[in-house]
């Protein structure tokens, strides 16, 4: 392209301004943006519009009113809907072929082979487009046509696959096997669900054992637990509605579940409970939590390892385990029991009064004759070790 | 019954006789197949066995069954069988036909039938000429409720005779077909030890060509843990043992049962001995753990008749491996005077389970 380099050139320029501008010929492509428009004209477009405006493609929309042509037959509309979505199958453009296959059925032509194709197509697309439901109803409706059309029971004998309908997907294959004892594609489809099939029934019986086992482990817990007397307290549930007793059982799962601790009464092989203990220091708004606390072990033996070394919080020097005290509260008379340091966990539990919430014994430990303590036991009654 | 009472008798057997007299006449028909020489008798009067079979498709029901009665009964005369071929194509059709009432009856006749060789060969004739083949057999067995009127549990007795023709087992075992697969899954159907004993027959004559082993064995057939699948009881495995068995036996229920019939859990336990008459055959049916179902059965089964095929299959598995050129136990050529004494043997060995349960009345499929 020339350039505007000096006066002396202003001649020339003028000339060629003349096959610039405003004196083109009509319609002729501007040079800035005739690629634009080159690509405009249906016959050198490399991609049609997904929607053709008339406005804006006025070529093409006059292009697709001569093929769908409102004066055609129902029959020649749908063919070419047909055509226009294998094309689109071909591209591998699944969603505008299902369109397109859409729009064919919605002729509601006569033709029922058509209609057989366009269901039979449509559940092609929709399977690559992994909608395997829909893909399965196009096949049951061109089946519904054309009962023994093999295409339509391959094809729906893979859907079942997909679905992990195995017992289904044989039985399809079977049926297609009826019209053709030997396509290769159902044989394998079948080998393909059976051995799927038997695979999932493995896992279904491995399930059902595991459960089974967990209901046998559990259902000793408790027996283990209703032997020793031990009473599990019934637990508020959200609504703030007591549930009833039977149901006590639950918080020990209730426990496990929603406790980031995760630990939980187990029962060992010599049919003795271990439990999860917490002790709570409320002089300090301080805790400690023993996860296997041995039934048969004391109180005491804890202690001593625990207060081996006094604790930071400790301050004031004073809580060594000969100095300390054990309590629980009965929350439902609000009143305090004391409990001996030597006794053992079990005989703890077994106490008339005392309740296990949510699957964990709580005990709090004050030090003797502490100030704290008689404030804290505030107006509660409190059973004194006699 | 002198020729003019015969013929007289026959008269009545027709279709077109009054209903009243039609009935007495065929009940009285029927009364004489109950017995072997009423049975013997009529084998020799085609003429009779014709009027019979025409009356197995008579208006009245009652006279329909019991005309299939005396049918039944005959067939298990070999003497009426050339008589009863004439029947074969009709009688086929009908098991066939889904709608027909009277099929589980027509096809206890084709059960009986088949029994012999001759009329075996005959029957499959018919059935490839007139009735879509034996893949129309095999369909109709696979289909459940094919014929909401009739059980059709004798279809299985009559496979397993069936394939006791090479041509059937041909079928069979067509590769590029799917018929053995789809029997598989009844050596477990807990309906009924017709059906059961039908297909564990059939499998069993299916291994007797070591040829088809290896393809029955790979998995495209997958065929080890349909036969040991019956046979296997509740018992828990160690996880090492667990892991090895296929699939299908892995992590059974606690109320898994044994097939209850010895006479099937003996023909299973002979169908797995069969597969392993070659080498490969061995190995793969000791690497899927068969010995650890054979060890639960062994201290479960209380029948001498299985107990003894469990052992023998017990040996070949834990013992070692026969010398060159003995691999193939199917081929291996046994000399005339040992295996006179291992006749002799087994021969005594039957003789002394006879005579600890009682005679046998089975007949041999």
């Amino acid at each position: 392209m020339a350039e505007n380099e000096g006066d002396h050139e202003a001649d020339l320029d003028a000339f060629l301004d003349k096959f610039r501008g405003p004196e083109r010929y009509e319609r002729a492509f501007s040079p800035e943006t005739w690629e634009q428009e080159f690509e405009k004209i249906p016959m050198f477009m490399k991609k049609a519009p997904s929607e053709i405006d008339p406005e804006q493609n006025p070529d093409l929309a006059c292009l697709q009113s001569i093929i769908f042509d409102e004066e055609q037959t129902l029959e020649e509309q749908a063919k070419t809907y047909k055509n226009e979505g294998n094309d689109y199958f071909k591209e591998k453009d699944y969603k505008k072929a299902v369109i397109s296959y859409t729009e064919g059925l919605n002729k509601k032509c006569s033709d029922q082979e058509l209609n057989v194709v366009l269901h039979t197509n449509r559940a092609a697309a929709q399977f690559y487009l992994g909608n395997y439901r829909s893909a399965l109803s196009d096949v049951i409706a061109a089946r519904k046509l054309k009962s023994n059309h093999l295409k339509a029971v391959v094809r729906g004998a893979l859907c079942h696959l997909e679905l992990q309908h195995f017992s289904e997907a044989m039985m399809w294959c079977e049926e297609g096997l009826r019209i053709d004892p030997k396509e290769k594609k159902l044989l394998e489809t079948r080998a393909k669900a059976d051995r799927l099939k038997r695979t999932k029934e493995r896992d279904l019986r491995k399930a059902r054992l595991q459960e089974k086992k967990e209901q046998a482990q559990k259902d000793s817990l408790f027996k283990a637990i209703e032997d020793r007397n031990i009473k599990l307290s019934p637990v508020s549930s959200k609504d703030g509605n007591v549930i009833s007793a039977s149901l006590a059982e639950m918080s020990l799962d209730g426990f496990n579940s929603e406790s980031a601790i995760g630990a939980k009464v187990c029962l060992d092989e010599n049919g003795s409970l271990s439990w999860p203990v917490l002790f709570l220091y409320p002089e300090h708004g301080q805790s400690d939590l023993i996860s296997a606390f041995h039934e048969e072990s004391r109180f005491i033996e804890h202690l001593m390892v625990m207060f081996e070394e006094l604790p930071p919080w400790d301050t004031e020097r004073k809580y060594y385990p000969s100095q300390l005290e054990l309590y629980y509260e009965d929350e439902e008379r609000e009143e305090i029991y004391q409990i001996c340091t030597q006794s053992t966990l079990l005989q703890a539990l077994q106490h008339q009064r005392y309740f296990v919430k949510a699957g964990t014994p709580i005990f709090f430990i004050l030090v003797k004759l502490a100030p704290f303590s008689k404030n804290y036991f505030g107006g509660k009654k409190v059973h004194w070790l006699k | 019954m002198d020729e003019q009472q015969a013929q007289e008798l026959l008269a009545f057997l027709h279709p077109e006789t009054r209903l009243d007299l039609k009935g007495h006449a065929t009940q009285y028909v029927m009364g004489l197949t109950g017995g072997p020489e009423g049975r013997q008798l009529l084998a020799t009067r085609p003429d009779f066995v014709e009027a019979l079979l025409a009356l197995t498709g008579d208006a009245s029901g009652a006279v329909a069954k019991d005309a299939y009665r005396a049918v039944i009964n005959l067939a298990s005369e070999p003497g009426a069988h050339q008589a009863l071929k004439k029947g074969l194509p009709t009688l086929l059709q009908r098991v066939l036909d889904p709608g027909y009432p009277l099929a589980d009856q027509a096809c206890a006749v084709l059960s009986n039938l088949s029994r012999e060789e001759a009329s075996c060969r005959d029957l499959l004739v018919a059935l490839q000429q007139e009735a879509g083949g034996l893949a129309a057999v095999v369909d109709a067995f696979c289909t459940e409720g094919f014929n909401a009127k009739a059980s059709l549990h004798y279809l299985g007795p009559l496979l397993s005779n069936l394939s006791q023709l090479p041509q059937a087992r041909g079928f069979l075992l067509d590769r590029s077909r799917c018929v053995v697969q789809r029997l598989l899954p009844y050596t477990q159907s807990s309906g009924s030890s017709l059906r059961r004993g039908g297909v564990v027959g059939t499998l069993r004559n299916c291994c007797f060509d070591y040829g088809h082993h290896k393809w029955l064995l790979s998995d495209q057939v997958d065929l080890l843990p349909f036969l040991l699948l019956p046979l296997a009881g509740p018992e828990e495995f160690p996880e090492d043992e667990m892991e090895r068995l296929p699939l299908d036996l892995q992590y059974l229920p606690p109320e898994k049962q044994r097939e209850p019939d010895p006479d099937i859990r003996k023909m299973l336990l002979e169908t797995v001995l069969l597969l392993t008459a070659t080498k490969p055959g061995r190995q793969l049916v000791r690497e899927r753990g068969a010995y650890f179902i054979l060890r639960e059965l062994h201290k479960w089964e209380a029948d001498p008749g299985v107990l003894a095929a469990c052992e023998k299959l017990i040996l070949v598995l834990i013992g070692e491996e026969p010398g060159p050129g003995m691999e193939n136990l199917l081929e291996v050529e046994v000399p005339a005077e040992v295996e006179e004494q291992l006749q002799r043997l087994d021969r005594e060995e039957e003789e002394r389970q006879q005579a600890a349960s009682g005679s046998d009345d089975r007949q041999a499929v």
